[in-house]
């Protein structure tokens, strides 16, 4: 039996009996709906539903590998774009770990080149080493690793969006994405007409692109030779975030960091030397006016680092497309076999993907395992595995057959 | 809102204005009456101050309420009547910047109540943020709205206190932001259409308006692409991209867009575009030249596609060097300075 039609039946099993939990967005008639079917390339756009019983008997009947709404509200959602009628729209977070550099990506993605089969791990290169092809397969895990940081850089969204611009907890709705990270939507009257500059203004206060300290209490000599203060860490928005995110960069300082902001020696030395000092130095006014030849260039760069480490890795252009399809809540991600799941945004932290994701809860499946690294599902781990016949809880064989690590055995 | 003769005179923007000509009688076919001469004097005045005055500036005229205020309406009828969009344009911006320069010599109280009037969500505070004292807090949302072409870094929202949803302001930035929608406001009822069939005396004298200044083209923003093409004078992200179309590397949605219809704009062939793409590992040739041509305009839509501002390719990460290009705003304006520098040399 072939992987695709093996992972097709066992997802119309579960939408059979499990149709119900599809959550659907709110003013549902006014969304446009997208699917991806397992007949290769078979991408269905333009569907509109005027109620959910409707949304579920269709996804009961096409069975998709990927399932979509669109953030905007349009008067005639079946329409073509140009004349879709565009009402507004959802403001949307994307976090992936695809964005966020994790150390494990070199050892846990793969690349296999398309043409002569040469194989590496962590990024693809531009050009195959040996046949200098340039078409690879990727294959992106989602480890525990990854999927940590993800959370973490939802968590510091969270907190923008909260503290920042002011949204309550159920304007805000989180979810685990089925793959490897989380979405953010917010849904509120007052940001549903935001045009996309406006969104790109969002975006780039919550990447921190283009902060320029001076604008948030970074205040130094006309000439800028010596820094006389700069914000504390209690204070809110960026100046508390510029004032933390120093404090623990210079926290766990090693030569080499200043080394790489290409700061001059004496001053690193005078850093390194001064730590304590500098530490004991935020119970006051922090440590800006404490270093001498640390002007406002120099603290420039060391708040570079601050702001790097403080605003969080989002898809800038998810955010800033105000026609953006994305997965509908409690569908399977055609990836992975986990399913797109909302959360509290309280309960955030203390939510385990690997377990609360898991669709497929009975039955077990035999496969041959090419290649694998060790994995969790649930409270079990399983593997790494290589060139391996196993007999797998569903859940582990579907979501290693989705990755084409495995082949099904007859 | 309770507003007296005088801030109507310094607002007229904020009174219903049919009603304000019907308060003094002023029936547009009653125009043409000459004890309404000082009035339609105002008016014209008003717009001649606007195209004179660099910036454009209306001033004020103190304690002549019964001219200053119906002369509003009629400047509006008279503006927006002449057809052409420079006039309009410039006499909005001279009353946005009359109404800004008013507004600075105000208590926070009226500041206050003239936002409120444009159904601003906003308060006033008198908190101290690091040893700056603020005056307002406006809900970020409007704060966006009247920002938006705005250029100062220091109005970019990222550089601005924004606690709980609100921006922090001093009396000025409000004023500022203010103006902004002032002049939204009168851009607004410039561009209603106007139905009426005005007397001979306003339409000689919007004639003689636009003979003096309707000439002044603006100037346009994206000049005739040069003819011959100089790979040196492309901007360090445009070069970034053209690199890693031609070594097959991945690029995004957005950069494929920002590369293609640069060199669409300077001028360069569909075809030769579809060749730069031929290294990617999907490449699709019917499909490469079907989306290149789709943002040539031919196809489609039918628009044009120019490439996205510096500021939109920094927020996506596509611009490398932004220091590189010095103070300007478009990759197309990059190229054109470099251009410039590059055939002195
Ligand atoms: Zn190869
Ligand atoms: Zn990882």
């Amino acid at each position: 039996m072939n992987n695709t039609l093996f992972i097709h039946d066992r997802f119309a099993e579960f939408y059979k009996e499990n149709a119900s939990i599809i959550k659907p967005p709110s003013k549902i008639s006014q969304r446009e709906f997208g699917f991806f079917t397992f007949k290769k390339d078979i991408v269905i756009r333009h569907k509109g539903f005027l109620n959910v019983k409707d949304l579920r008997n269709y996804v009961k009947q096409i069975i998709p590998s990927h399932a979509y709404y669109s953030a905007a509200y349009y008067e005639t959602p079946e329409e073509s774009m140009e004349k879709k009628g565009w009402l507004g729209a959802d403001l949307y977070f994307d976090i992936d770990a695809d964005h966020i550099p994790t150390k494990c990506r070199k050892i846990h993605d793969t690349w296999k080149c398309k043409k002569c089969g040469f194989q590496g791990r962590g990024i693809a290169p531009a050009e195959c080493p040996i046949c200098s092809g340039r078409g690879f397969e990727e294959r992106k895990w989602p480890c525990e690793i990854c999927l940590e940081s993800a959370k973490y850089e939802a968590i510091k969204l969270l907190d923008f969006l909260i503290d920042d611009f002011g949204f309550s907890h159920h304007e805000i709705q989180v979810s685990f994405s089925g793959h490897r990270g989380y979405h953010i939507q917010v849904e509120s009257e007052k940001i549903r007409e935001l045009d996309s500059s406006a969104r790109k203004e969002i975006v780039d206060y919550i990447t921190g692109t283009g902060l320029n300290p001076i604008y948030h209490g970074l205040q130094g000599t006309p000439r800028g030779r010596h820094v006389t203060s700069g914000p504390h860490m209690d204070e809110p928005g960026w100046r508390g975030r510029i004032a933390r995110g120093t404090h623990e960069f210079l926290l766990s300082i090693r030569k080499e960091d200043l080394e790489d902001l290409s700061l001059k020696k004496k001053l690193i030395d005078e850093i390194i030397s001064r730590r304590e000092e500098i530490l004991r130095s935020w119970e006051k006014e922090g440590p800006w006016s404490l270093i001498r030849g640390a002007g406002v260039e120099t603290w420039k760069k060391i708040i570079g680092k601050a702001i790097e480490s403080q605003s969080a890795i989002i898809d800038t252009v998810v955010t800033t497309d105000i026609h953006r399809l994305i997965r509908l809540p409690y569908t399977l991600h055609g990836k992975t076999g986990w399913l797109k799941t909302p959360i509290p945004a309280e309960k955030i932290e203390e939510f385990d993907p690997l377990s609360s994701a898991i669709a497929f809860k009975r039955g077990e499946a035999t496969i041959y395992v090419e290649e694998a690294p060790e994995f969790r599902i649930g409270e079990e781990t399983f593997g790494p595995y290589k060139n391996i016949k196993v007999e797998l809880p569903l859940a582990a064989a579907i979501f290693l057959l989705c990755k084409d690590a495995a082949k099904v055995v007859d | 809102m309770t507003l007296t003769r005088e801030d109507i005179a310094k607002y007229p923007f904020l009174a219903d204005a049919a009603e304000e000509v019907r308060r003094v009688n002023l029936e547009i076919q009653s125009l043409d009456n000459p004890e309404l001469e000082s009035i339609i004097k105002r008016a014209a005045n008003r717009i001649r101050e606007a195209l004179e005055n660099n910036p454009p500036r209306v001033s004020y005229r103190k304690r002549q309420e019964d001219i200053e205020i119906p002369s509003f309406p009629v400047a509006i009828i008279m503006a927006a009547s002449s057809g052409s969009n420079y006039i309009k344009r410039r006499y909005a911006l001279g009353e946005a910047i009359r109404a800004y320069n008013l507004l600075i010599e105000e208590e926070r109280e009226k500041i206050l109540e003239v936002a409120k009037a444009f159904n601003w969500r906003i308060r006033q505070v008198k908190d101290i943020i690091g040893n700056r004292r603020f005056d307002f807090a406006l809900s970020f949302i409007d704060y966006l709205r009247n920002t938006k072409p705005f250029h100062e870094e220091r109005f970019k929202l990222v550089n601005k206190p924004l606690i709980k949803g609100d921006v922090y302001l001093t009396k000025r930035e409000a004023a500022r932001l203010l103006q902004e929608e002032v002049r939204k406001r009168i851009e607004d009822k410039l561009n209603m259409e106007i139905r009426l069939k005005l007397p001979d005396r306003l339409l000689n004298q919007i004639e003689n308006l636009k003979r003096k200044y309707a000439g002044y083209k603006e100037k346009r923003i994206l000049e005739e692409a040069p003819k011959e093409m100089i790979y040196e004078a492309f901007p360090p992200c445009i070069r970034q991209l053209l690199s890693a179309a031609k070594s097959g590397q991945h690029i995004s949605h957005l950069g494929r867009f920002t590369l293609t219809s640069f060199l669409l704009n300077i001028g360069m062939k569909i075809q030769d575009i579809v060749d730069i793409f031929r290294s990617s590992s999907d490449f699709n040739e019917r499909l490469t030249r079907y989306q290149i041509e789709h943002i040539a305009g031919s196809r489609g839509s039918g628009t044009k596609y120019i490439p996205p501002s510096c500021e939109t390719l920094k927020t996506h990460g596509l611009c490398p060097d932004f220091e590189a290009c010095g103070n300007v705003k478009h990759p197309l304006a990059s190229y054109r300075r470099r251009m410039r520098t590059f055939k002195k040399e």
